[in-house]
């Protein structure tokens, strides 16, 4: 078996299966574990969560609302904010290393994460307004679609020349960046500018409802609606999360549903894991990832599913 | 050339920003966490009785431990468990300090639109961490 195949079941195998307090009503029964096993369980998990997340070329968000809403007892709500921070912090983290090398794009990102923050902000207050139960079975529809849309975009990077629109030109939103792979500069602009803040509206909304982070929708948008270049893409979607990713994450945090317990060791064991993964990405051959993460998707999105629906 | 010039001096200038903002953020996370965790400041809650509570949704949770909603944790900030809130709050704060940073450099350029940009963020995230997006209980 692969290392990534042995983390994969690592990583399962550490979660335990509980059942989902928060679809079982309030829950003031006695605790079956010791608290403090919850927080060293949630390290673990999103440590192996990290590792395998970078490899197969995801934010650590978009793996953790369903693993860890589907298997540890901390209700939906509490994941969701979670997640949300997990993939802020992550994106903060690397924001000011892709700025300086210019694989990100701050004039591209700005005009898309403010449609993406206000739907963001739609998508975390309507997401605390629905019983537990609709968000649990949408969680795990989307999970399944994210599942799908990895699988057809697994050979991303089919841009083709096109003239950049106008609301491209008045807004400037063209450039040059260094490709460090092919040793030389790269010039991009984009088109369907429209189409691409509308998606990121909707997108920044599915983000704030779930907790996701959205990489997985803000790349293909960028590289396949937008004609952004892949590396360029990647960058400046990590760049949109950390302006998105802040506004829903206040509608959370003004809510309460802020959990230290919860939240603080699984950044910190995303964000470690996340650094293992990089040493780890030479080693392992990125479509065996790729493969891993559709396949722990695809599980705990139909736990999700299935949870929602009461199975 | 001048063109590429200002637009790396603009994300190098945010860059610089987001990553004082980070630093500042990520160290009060763990300092605060590691207060918590040893006690040093009693919480709130104490981390024994969280099990009974954390799979509570949000409002049933507020409503049976008295956790704060919105601004209130601020007057809270001897209780260990709220202390971790301030590290969270500067990191969600970190984008709005940066867009504050680049608002006059658009402006000096007179570059309308992204300072219109910069204006219309800086008042979303402004509106999301007052709380009065949110609707009342």
């Amino acid at each position: 078996m692969s290392i990534l195949g042995r983390l994969a079941v690592a990583a399962a195998a550490s979660a335990p299966v509980f059942s989902h307090a928060g679809l079982a009503g309030p829950s003031l029964s006695a605790p079956v574990m010791a608290w403090w096993v919850w927080p060293i369980l949630l390290f673990i998990t999103t440590f192996l969560m990290g590792i395998v997340a970078v490899i197969g070329g995801i934010g650590g968000g978009v793996l953790f609302v369903p693993i860890v809403g589907g298997f540890f007892p901390f209700h939906l709500d509490f994941v969701r904010s979670a997640g949300l921070l997990l993939a802020l912090c992550g994106a903060l983290a690397s924001g000011p290393g892709l700025l300086r090398s210019g694989l990100a794009s701050l004039r591209l990102a700005m005009p898309l994460a403010l449609t993406g923050s206000i739907g963001g902000i739609a998508g975390a207050t309507i997401g605390l307004a629905l019983p537990t139960r609709v968000v649990q079975a949408a969680l795990g529809v989307t999970v399944l679609l994210i599942a799908l849309l990895m699988w057809w975009t697994r050979n991303p990077d089919r841009v083709a020349a096109h003239p950049a629109d106008s609301w491209a030109l008045a807004l400037g939103l063209h450039g040059r960046f260094r490709d460090p792979a092919l040793g030389h500069d790269v010039d991009w602009k984009v088109h369907r500018t429209a189409w691409g803040l509308a998606a990121f509206f909707g997108i920044g909304m599915v983000g704030g409802l779930f907790g996701l982070g959205a990489g997985w929708a803000n790349v293909p948008a960028l590289n396949l609606l937008m004609g952004v270049p892949l590396k360029l893409a990647v960058g400046t979607s990590g760049l949109a999360i950390s302006i998105i990713n802040s506004s829903a994450a206040w509608v959370y945090m003004n809510k309460g549903a802020l959990l230290p317990i919860l939240h603080v060791p699984s950044i910190l064991g995303v964000m470690l894991g996340a650094r293992v993964g990089v040493k780890l990405l030479k080693r392992v051959h990125s479509s065996t990832a790729h493969r891993i993460v559709i396949l722990v998707l695809v599980l705990a999105g139909l736990r999700s599913l299935s949870q929602g629906l009461g199975f | 050339m001048e063109d590429i010039e200002r637009r790396t001096h603009e994300q190098r200038s945010y860059a610089r920003w987001l990553a004082f903002g980070v630093s500042v953020g990520f160290g009060s996370l763990v300092v605060s966490f590691v207060v918590y965790m040893t006690r040093l400041l009693a919480p709130g809650i104490a981390p024994e009785q969280l099990p009974r509570y954390w799979g509570l949704p949000v409002a049933e949770y507020v409503k049976a431990t008295g956790a704060p909603t919105g601004w209130s944790w601020v007057m809270r900030l001897g209780e260990g468990d709220l202390l971790n809130y301030v590290g969270f709050a500067i990191l969600a704060s970190v984008t709005m300090v940066c867009y504050l940073r680049m608002l006059p450099i658009y402006l000096r350029t007179r570059e309308r639109a992204f300072a219109a940009i910069c204006v219309a963020e800086i008042a979303v995230l402004a509106a999301a961490a007052s709380g009065l997006l949110l609707p009342s209980p």
